[in-house]
């Protein structure tokens, strides 16, 4: 009995301590925007400047590896999809699966996953080193909000790349995909591009828009929330990396797992079949 | 043109102050003490470690207390919001004994930061000061450089120039001759007392070891022992006397 109740509090200690710090995400995501519409000094400007550095580095720079990804993944889909379609006669569908497939779970998963490898480890090193620096405490010797003028422009710019890259990832992986296999099967382009025009419906660009901007945002405020948790010594950084590279992918695929659920539940609900 | 009102630093209180670092012993213990102002005052401890920097950055609002009361001009700081204090942190200049200067940015573009940032001058104004800060001090050749890419003189000049750009009222300088020659501390010193001529600088709290050259400069001690502050005036043979009846 002691053993199932040590469980039971194992089990509830992981909870609360998970709970415990998505709060406090949460509440460093308030207090950032926060002190940037209450910082009265914080010209556009400023924020314009750390924004489009965030935003070439975050999203510019990491278009290679996502043109070869979505290359390969949107390739491998249109192969796998229309090969298995032809064979059971329903090759009109191939736009609803690609739709299903790409746009809705592809795109922003793998992009997010891109953004955590790439950008989340460099912000949270950066932030991280920063503190063991001693940049942090300086900026608020001199006044200036580190929560303003380094964690606001990293949520936004972090915001936006990721919502271009996953747009970037769907065009590459629908129309780049479709041409790398053009050799393999011999669909019709106008086939293909009316399929995929018929199939996308509004509730799958708000379902796009709402996981890529979520992702994007939670892999900048766990970074810089990491970062920011460095105490001193510049051996601490290493560890931070480490966590919020972990932790943002967790974040990243509940957070998409449960979009996924809840949207197939309305969907269910919708068609009265729940 | 800065949107903020720079108040006039009269006094720095602390009332039954307390401070620790995570679930450590105190270094700091129920504290009631009025710091002494308008002078140079020299931060000293009896031995290392006693909390002189932890002192100096409680005193410029960087490190929050963990009981009790810091108060400057009557306000308790703890109860004010960034944006609150930020009108007293612009009249409080800092300098870090070691590290403080942003990485990513040149030693011009760190000096001219802050003046920029709070609109303290205009652009030209601002660039002006810093050049001729820089001048001052022999720097001005480093200026489009990085931190990384200069000798650490040069990185703690930058760091020890920054808070005086703005002729705040109150400078509070960790182990300011730190890896200096003494030619080049006496400058610093004597733009100090540039400041001090035209009106500001006026409270300037310095944490060293460096007797030779506390000793040129006519100062109060504020001394730490055993988790209290104490002071004394310069040049008293008297015992240290304890400021405890505020």
């Amino acid at each position: 009995m002691q053993a199932v109740w040590a469980q039971i509090d194992g089990l509830g200690k992981i909870v609360t301590t998970n709970v415990a710090y998505t709060l406090r995400l949460f509440q460093m995501f308030y207090t950032s925007i926060r002190a940037t519409f209450f910082d009265q000094a914080q010209g556009l400007r400023t924020v314009f400047a750390v924004l489009s550095a965030q935003i070439y580095f975050t999203g510019w720079q990491a278009m290679p590896l996502i043109t070869v990804l979505a290359l390969a993944s949107g390739g491998v889909v249109i192969l796998q999809s229309s090969s298995n379609l032809t064979l059971f006669g329903g090759a009109q569908m191939i736009g609803n699966l690609l739709v299903v497939i790409v746009v809705r779970e592809l795109a922003p998963l793998l992009t997010a996953l891109v953004v955590v490898a790439r950008s989340g480890t460099a912000v949270a090193s950066e932030v991280g080193n920063m503190r063991a620096n001693r940049e942090i405490e300086a900026l608020e010797s001199m006044g200036i909000n580190p929560l303003s003028y380094i964690v606001f422009p990293r949520i936004l710019g972090g915001v936006i790349s990721v919502v271009c890259l996953a747009t970037y990832f769907v065009l590459i992986s629908l129309l780049g995909g479709f041409m790398l296999t053009k050799l393999i099967h011999d669909m019709p382009f106008n086939f293909y591009v009316d399929a995929l025009t018929r199939a996308v419906a509004p509730e799958d660009i708000w379902l796009f828009l709402l996981k890529n901007s979520f992702s994007g945002m939670i892999i900048f405020v766990v970074s810089c929330y990491q970062g920011l948790s460095v105490k001193r010594s510049p051996t601490e950084v290493p560890i931070v990396t480490t966590q919020a590279v972990v932790k943002s992918i967790i974040y990243v695929i509940v957070f998409n797992l449960s979009v996924t659920t809840l949207f197939y539940l309305h969907e269910l609900s919708r068609i009265g079949v729940i | 043109m800065s949107p903020f009102q720079i108040p006039e630093i009269k006094t720095m209180t602390f009332e039954q102050m307390t401070f620790r670092y995570d679930g450590g012993a105190p270094v700091f213990e129920n504290v009631d003490f009025k710091c002494p102002v308008n002078n140079f005052i020299w931060v000293k401890s009896a031995q290392m470690g006693a909390g002189r920097s932890t002192l100096l950055q409680i005193m410029a609002g960087l490190t929050p207390i963990s009981s009790g009361k810091y108060l400057i001009n009557d306000k308790n700081v703890a109860d004010m919001t960034f944006e609150e204090f930020i009108p007293y942190r612009l009249t409080m200049g800092y300098s870090f004994d070691y590290g403080g200067l942003l990485s990513n940015k040149t030693l011009f573009d760190n000096l001219i930061l802050p003046l920029l940032y709070h609109k303290l001058f205009s652009e030209e104004e601002a660039e002006r000061r810093v050049n001729m800060y820089m001048q001052e001090m022999g720097i001005l050749r480093y200026k489009d450089q990085r931190p990384s890419a200069v000798q650490g003189s040069v990185r703690k000049i930058t760091c020890l120039l920054r808070p005086i750009l703005s002729h705040p009222q109150v400078l509070l300088l960790d182990e300011p001759s730190l890896g200096l020659s003494q030619d080049l501390i006496l400058k610093y010193f004597d733009l100090i007392q540039d400041l001090r001529r035209q009106g500001s600088a006026k409270h300037v709290f310095v944490s060293t070891f460096d007797e030779k050259l506390m000793g040129m400069i006519e100062h109060q001690e504020l001394l730490i022992d055993r988790k209290q502050l104490f002071c004394e005036a310069s040049g008293t043979e008297s015992t240290l006397k304890k400021v405890g009846n505020l």
